[in-house]
């Protein structure tokens, strides 16, 4: 089994939905985001590409990719950070880290991982989310971990949920039979950085 | 073996068993003897500024790591900068130590202890340089339950405690032998095996960066014998600038004949670290694609007075040892700070090069956990250069590079690391 999201470039409208409930399901502390809805326009957000009436703006939600071959998990001292072999989720041990950041340097995928520079604080006083999300800790490095605490109990990630577009699919890529595994198949699509050999396990259609 | 042995003089460090009981009783004199004032004074300031160094360090992990100026997307910064320097700066006295040792060659006199001295006390800074950058200190125990043998860190950390006790124990090897006490075979066998762990401590640490494909800046082969190379030029550097100065200090003799051998390296080592600098910017910069922008970012971009600091330091201290009537005692001096300097240079271009270059060209909102400058937004903080240390890691590095200083002067008083006299 392996675990895969697929996203539908065609549909998503940049809202942040998707990185507002993975932030309030995993209770991340203030400044840290573990999904981000990126655009390719310019220097700012939203930021157009062209100019009217041929303005243009194609967003991009990034977490971590969930790479078959991690670049990450390679390089961990301790193996804090590992892939889940049942699922192909790569995982994140917060008690394990040792906070080198080595993963840091190596993934490619330039802000999917966050390293808390301080003690977790939260804008409301109080950590918000799921009661079986693992607490963030002070000095770790902590990233998207597909909602582990719900897909491992057959639920969904948090990001699925909201997407008013419903431009998110989620589900085994092994299995043929899957949402997933169909529209990889049928649809044409892009991966994040290809080149490196990672090998993501997130998609993206176009 | 009759070579080394044969060879007389005090100038020369290598071992005539046959003196060993004088040289005994001189050496445990010598080492409870040495050492004025100024050498009392010395190891009491570096051992103050490393004492505020351990308290910056606590400030830093009880106030959290935001008071460094690291971030998410420049996770590393002046620790890892100075950890690279330190580990090249440790080579220099190894390898002038223990290459004549295991080729039976003719040394650079007296100095091939004070040289492994020196290469103890930079192993000493180049790990505490690790440990403090680390979150969680305290869980270091882990790498020895947990170890992941598949990482180039673990690596690291296996090698440079290997070369720090392998220093340690080579050092002890010489004063013995000087006893009487260790074979000149079983020294050259210590020799040989100090000098490989040395190549190879140079070779892990550019591992660490080399092996990373999403760093352009980083991802290259020539990168482990790059660092060899660097680790020559700023190390056999920091020798020649110690022995000068505890020549004067009249701690050791160091004549002219060994300096201008020692330049003559050092000028070699400069030529080659700069060809291989010259074959990789060639290498990134003729196919006109991805590699394009490391060297426009070197040469013209952020990093550029790193860049050509490097490229003028290289020359002067090429100029200075290569030019027989500049050569000195305070130009060589001058010429070995120089090519401290500009490794040092290397090393800033290659941890911040590393960060500057996004693999994403994707703009988003920021948060101030995101990127150093972060209050000017993603465009702002890769104007100039993506990282630049807060003061709180300035006083920490300070401290790591006295906690250095100290175990070396400790080491000029306390050990016996003069050549034997007799």
């Amino acid at each position: 089994m392996r675990y895969g999201m697929v996203i539908d470039q065609k549909r998503c409208i940049g809202c942040w939905t998707c990185a507002m409930s993975c932030k309030s399901a995993n209770g991340l502390p203030d400044g840290v985001w573990w999904n981000r809805v990126l655009s390719d326009g310019g220097e700012e957000f939203e930021t157009m590409r062209g100019e009217f009436p041929h303005a243009k703006v194609d967003f991009t939600p990034v977490s971590c990719q969930h790479c078959e071959n991690p670049a990450c998990v390679k390089v961990c001292p301790v193996g804090a950070t590992y892939k889940d072999p049942d699922t192909g989720i790569v995982r994140q041990d917060y008690d394990k880290c040792i906070g080198c950041r080595m993963c840091m340097a190596a993934c490619p995928y330039t802000g999917v991982r966050s390293f808390n520079w301080e003690e977790p604080a939260y804008s409301i006083g109080f950590a918000t989310g799921d009661a079986d999300a693992a607490p963030h800790q002070k000095h770790v490095v902590e990233k998207c971990t597909f909602c582990y605490q719900r897909t491992s109990q057959g639920e969904t990630p948090a990001c699925m949920e909201l997407c008013p577009v419903r431009a998110r699919f989620w589900g085994d890529l092994d299995d043929p039979e899957s949402e997933v595994a169909k529209l990889v198949a049928t649809r044409s699509y892009q991966q994040l950085l290809p080149d490196e050999g990672t090998k993501p396990s997130v998609y993206y259609l176009v | 073996m009759s070579d080394i042995n044969n060879g007389v003089g005090v100038i020369d460090d290598d071992f005539n068993p046959a003196a060993a009981p004088k040289a005994r009783e001189a050496a445990g004199a010598r080492a409870a003897a040495w050492g004025g004032k100024g050498l009392t004074a010395g190891i009491a300031v570096s051992a103050l500024i490393a004492l505020i160094g351990i308290v910056l360090w606590v400030m830093q992990l009880s106030g959290g790591m935001v008071q460094t100026a690291m971030r998410n997307l420049d996770s590393w910064g002046l620790y890892i900068t100075m950890f690279m320097l330190f580990v090249g700066l440790s080579a220099g006295g190894l390898i002038i130590s223990s290459v004549p040792k295991a080729f039976g060659i003719r040394g650079f006199g007296g100095i091939s202890k004070v040289a492994v001295m020196s290469s103890i006390a930079a192993t000493v800074a180049a790990i505490a340089f690790v440990v403090v950058d680390l979150g969680q200190p305290l869980r270091l125990w882990e790498l020895f339950a947990y170890s992941n043998l598949g990482s180039p860190l673990m690596w690291d950390i296996i090698v440079l405690g290997t070369y720090l006790i392998l220093s340690c124990v080579y050092l002890w090897a010489q004063v013995r032998a000087e006893a009487g006490r260790v074979s000149a075979t079983a020294l050259r066998v210590i020799s040989v095996v100090a000098l490989v762990c040395a190549v190879l401590v140079h070779s892990v640490t550019a591992w660490i960066f080399g092996l990373q494909q999403g760093r352009e800046m980083w991802h290259t082969a020539l990168l482990a014998p790059w660092f060899v190379s660097s680790a020559l030029v700023c190390g056999t550097g920091l020798v020649l600038a110690v022995c000068a100065g505890l020549s004067r200090a009249g701690y050791i003799e160091f004549g002219r004949d060994n300096q201008v051998k020692l330049a003559k390296l050092l000028a070699v080592f400069v030529l080659v670290d700069l060809y291989f600098f010259g074959c990789d910017l060639l290498t990134e910069a003729f196919p006109a694609a991805g590699g394009m922008e490391v060297v426009a970012m070197l040469t013209s971009g952020p990093l550029a007075p790193f860049f050509w600091g490097e490229i003028v330091l290289c020359a002067v201290a090429a100029v200075i040892c290569l030019v027989p009537s500049l050569r000195t005692t305070p130009l060589l001096v001058a010429a070995s700070v120089a090519a401290i300097l500009a490794i040092l240079c290397k090393r800033v271009q290659l941890l911040v090069g590393g960060f500057q270059l996004t693999n994403l060209d994707l703009a988003g909102p920021v948060t101030p956990a995101t990127v150093t400058g972060w209050e000017s937004g993603l465009q702002g903080a890769y104007t100039g250069m993506v990282y630049w240390p807060a003061p709180i890691e300035w006083g920490v590095a300070l401290g790591v590079v006295a906690l250095g200083v100290c175990v070396f002067l400790l080491g000029v008083k306390y050990l016996p690391l003069r050549p034997k006299q007799d």
